[in-house]
């Protein structure tokens, strides 16, 4: 019996808060299908929030929402592979990994390839590889399961049906880049900032960019099944947009993007429950979070377009 | 298979024609943004369409389900009414926040398309009668068009087509040079503002075909292939539109046979064009590229063996110390133009073209070390290297120009005799 059914928006809370005590105490039992899906998608939004501001800095945002397409082309290799070799599903770690080298490997690659021997321009180069590669991976997952749901699931994601090795991934993902971000923090900064003082301190700048780019694959491709990568892309951009507004520091801002992006996941659940209640209708979780996102920034905008008339 | 039989057939008529009306649009606005470096902005006005699409298959769902066959102009209305909110947010988000194009577009795009799959998960759960006209959007169905889409999609192909050709010269003048086209009194604003309207409809046209996710493929490859074999705007136009048509049919046939997603099918098959394009084409093709570089390397490495010869005729085993690389190819070619012979005892010898060849390198390489250092006041010492390059690259004009520049010097900086003018 999920302890939530039925709940108002601000009951949501109430139990939460209850559960959490009840949790503390040991007499909680297991995770409700809720805490799950809070669980799983905090953990998403901290590991994207921590990514978001290298990103968006090294204008590689387009790049990784090539990747969100390519990605599908890496699990369905990656999947092919460990089920016929490793005779394993795609939950495992390994099969992750190996998803996210192909995927993240092909589409650095391959971008890299168009512009520099084939000389297209950047957006032409980036265009061309990921819509290329989805169309591969569309048509091979098509082909392998003859089932149009599963490739339109792989757009979307479905965070409305989870397990406890979803929470696993998503959790390890975001203590990995919580770890290696705040460890090598200084070199993520400067290559955003200023390469060539990357390079003069004895770094090397492409392995860094790399390094970035294949944290994203990581993170990308473990929200694959369970939120999906569209909520990947919207936790990626969002949060650390709307908290730019305000605070133009990077320390600042990498620490509080998880924190807002943790904000939004938080209400989008607690709103998802509200709706399933008071109407009767499931919705993606996964767009909730999306529309969620754009509402947060609207209002941060208009706050500081208030702020502004008034200081 | 009979070919024809597809354009006049009842059922197959509407796929083929409708598909390649819709990709012939896509595939000309593609060009137009190739030439502005914005291919990525189609990415996003495409995923942009996504939520208006399935709030007008919810807006006519209300009225009840006699109105079904119409759900194709509700979803043409929504998309062009959400692309263009998207594409208006996008320039909100770069001028008043000061946010890079980049960031934008990434942000602009999850989020329409986050919100338009909450509206589809929404209208499974409420229309679920209408959710599939919702699904086909996502990949594209050119299997179940009728004649009343490819009417309506043919005419707005139409229109972006008689945009093209209306427009042409002022395109063509605010693409190459926006300053200029100014300055002539072409209303740049008008025509950038038709041009808006144009891409929101040809990517709007597209998606019902090719599907929201990868409809900007339709704009971005067959654009890419055409710019490869052409440096002139008509013909890339020319070349985009029979690529562009020719992949949304075959595409469209080739997911009917196998019935596989038929956006991904046409994408793939113009990336087919692509990559054969950029391999292929000549002048820019990477395979022309590599055989005029290996033509170099190789024209360079006999030359070098020529002015070897030129010193001092050698064996088979002096000239494999000195040129180590493909030595025996290399002989064997120079053999062959009849500029070396081999002699009884093993060496080889220049022949009288073979040292006419030879004599004009080396006054080459002696006029630019003289060059060097009497010119731009180099050490004689470094000018050597510089020198066994530039020997291969000297135009006979450049060669007179130096002539008469250190007026028909007989000395190097080396004290060595610079042979004369030579006709080879």
């Amino acid at each position: 019996m999920n302890p939530y059914s039925g709940a108002q928006f601000f009951e949501f809370f109430a139990i939460l808060a209850r559960r959490f005590g009840q949790f503390f105490m040991g007499q909680a039992g297991g995770l409700a299908a809720d805490e799950l899906q809070l669980a799983v998608l905090v953990c998403s939004a901290i590991a994207c929030g921590l990514l978001g501001p290298f990103l968006v800095l090294k204008r590689m945002s387009m790049f990784a929402n090539s990747l969100s397409h390519t990605t599908l082309l890496g699990v369905v290799g990656a999947f092919l592979f460990a089920s016929h070799w490793w005779g394993s599903g795609m939950t495992d770690l390994s099969t992750l990994l190996l998803g996210a080298c192909i995927s993240a490997g092909l589409t650095a690659g391959l971008i890299e390839v168009l512009s520099r021997v084939f000389r297209l321009a950047p957006d032409a180069s980036i265009g061309l590889c990921f819509t290329t590669l989805f169309a591969i991976g569309v048509i091979l997952v098509s082909l392998f399961t003859r089932d149009v749901h599963l490739s339109t699931e792989a757009v979307t994601g479905n965070c409305d049906a989870l397990l406890s090795s979803d929470l696993r991934l998503a959790a390890s993902i975001a203590l990995l880049n919580a770890i290696l971000i705040s460890l090598f923090y200084r070199p993520f900064m400067l290559m955003s900032f200023d390469e060539s003082y990357l390079r003069a301190l004895g770094f090397s700048a492409p392995f860094w960019r790399f390094c970035l780019f294949f944290l994203t694959s990581l993170t990308v491709v473990a929200s694959f099944r369970a939120v999906g990568v569209l909520v990947v892309l919207a936790l990626l951009m969002g949060p650390y947009l709307t908290v730019r507004l305000f605070c133009h520091q990077l320390t600042r801002l990498v620490w509080l993007t998880p924190v807002c992006g943790v904000a939004i996941v938080v209400v989008s659940v607690a709103l998802s429950r509200h709706i399933l209640s008071a109407s009767g209708v499931p919705l993606s979780t996964g767009g909730i979070v999306s529309l969620l996102t754009a509402l947060t920034f609207l209002g941060g905008a208009s706050v500081r377009v208030v702020m502004r008339r008034f200081a | 298979m009979d070919l024809w039989f597809h354009f006049t057939d009842p059922i197959l008529r509407a796929p083929t024609i409708g598909s390649i009306f819709m990709c012939l649009a896509a595939s000309l606005t593609g060009v137009i943004l190739l030439f502005q470096r914005k291919l990525l902005i189609s990415e996003t006005i495409s995923h942009a369409a996504y939520p208006g699409a399935i709030g007008g298959i919810f807006f006519l769902s209300m009225f009840g389900p006699e109105f079904e066959r119409f759900s194709f102009v509700a979803v043409l209305m929504g998309a062009i009414v959400s692309s263009w909110l998207g594409l208006k947010s996008i320039r909100w988000l770069e001028r008043k926040w000061k946010i890079h194009s980049d960031a934008a577009l990434c942000f602009v795009l999850a989020l329409f398309f986050g919100t338009g799959v909450l509206l589809a998960s929404g209208l499974q759960q409420i229309q679920p009668l209408w959710a599939q006209q919702g699904h086909i959007l996502l990949f594209g169905q050119a299997a179940t068009l009728t004649d009343e889409h490819m009417l309506l999609y043919g005419l707005l192909s139409i229109s972006c087509i008689a945009f093209i050709v209306v427009f042409f010269r002022p395109l063509q003048a605010i693409l190459f040079d926006p300053v200029f086209a100014k300055s002539v009194g072409i209303r740049t604003r008008l025509v950038e503002r038709i041009f808006f309207w144009l891409l929101l409809i040809s990517i709007v046209t597209g998606i019902r075909s090719v599907g929201v996710i990868l409809i900007s493929g339709m704009l971005i490859a067959p654009a890419v292939a055409a710019r490869q074999f052409s440096h002139q705007l008509k013909t890339v136009f020319w070349l985009a539109a029979i690529f562009g048509a020719v992949s949304g049919w075959s595409g469209a046939v080739l997911s009917a046979q196998y019935s596989l997603p038929t956006g991904p099918m046409i994408v793939l098959v113009s990336a087919c064009f692509a990559l054969v394009g950029l391999l292929a084409s000549p002048k820019r093709g990477v395979l022309f590229r590599l055989t005029r570089l290996a033509k170099f390397r190789l024209r360079c490495m006999e030359e070098n063996v020529l002015k070897g010869l030129w010193k001092k005729p050698m064996n088979g085993l002096e000239l494999r110390r000195h040129y180590p690389s493909m030595l025996s190819f290399v002989l064997s070619r120079l053999v062959r133009h009849g500029w070396v012979i081999k002699t009884q005892n093993g060496e080889y010898h220049l022949t009288r073209d073979g040292h006419k060849k030879a004599t004009a390198i080396v006054r080459l390489h002696r006029l630019w070390e003289l060059y060097l250092t009497e010119q731009m006041g180099r050490d004689p010492k470094f000018v050597h290297a510089s020198a066994e390059e530039m020997e291969h690259v000297l135009t006979p004009e450049i060669e007179a120009h130096l002539t008469k520049v250190l007026l028909d010097p007989q000395k190097d900086p080396h004290s060595q005799p610079i042979p004369g003018k030579v006709s080879v």
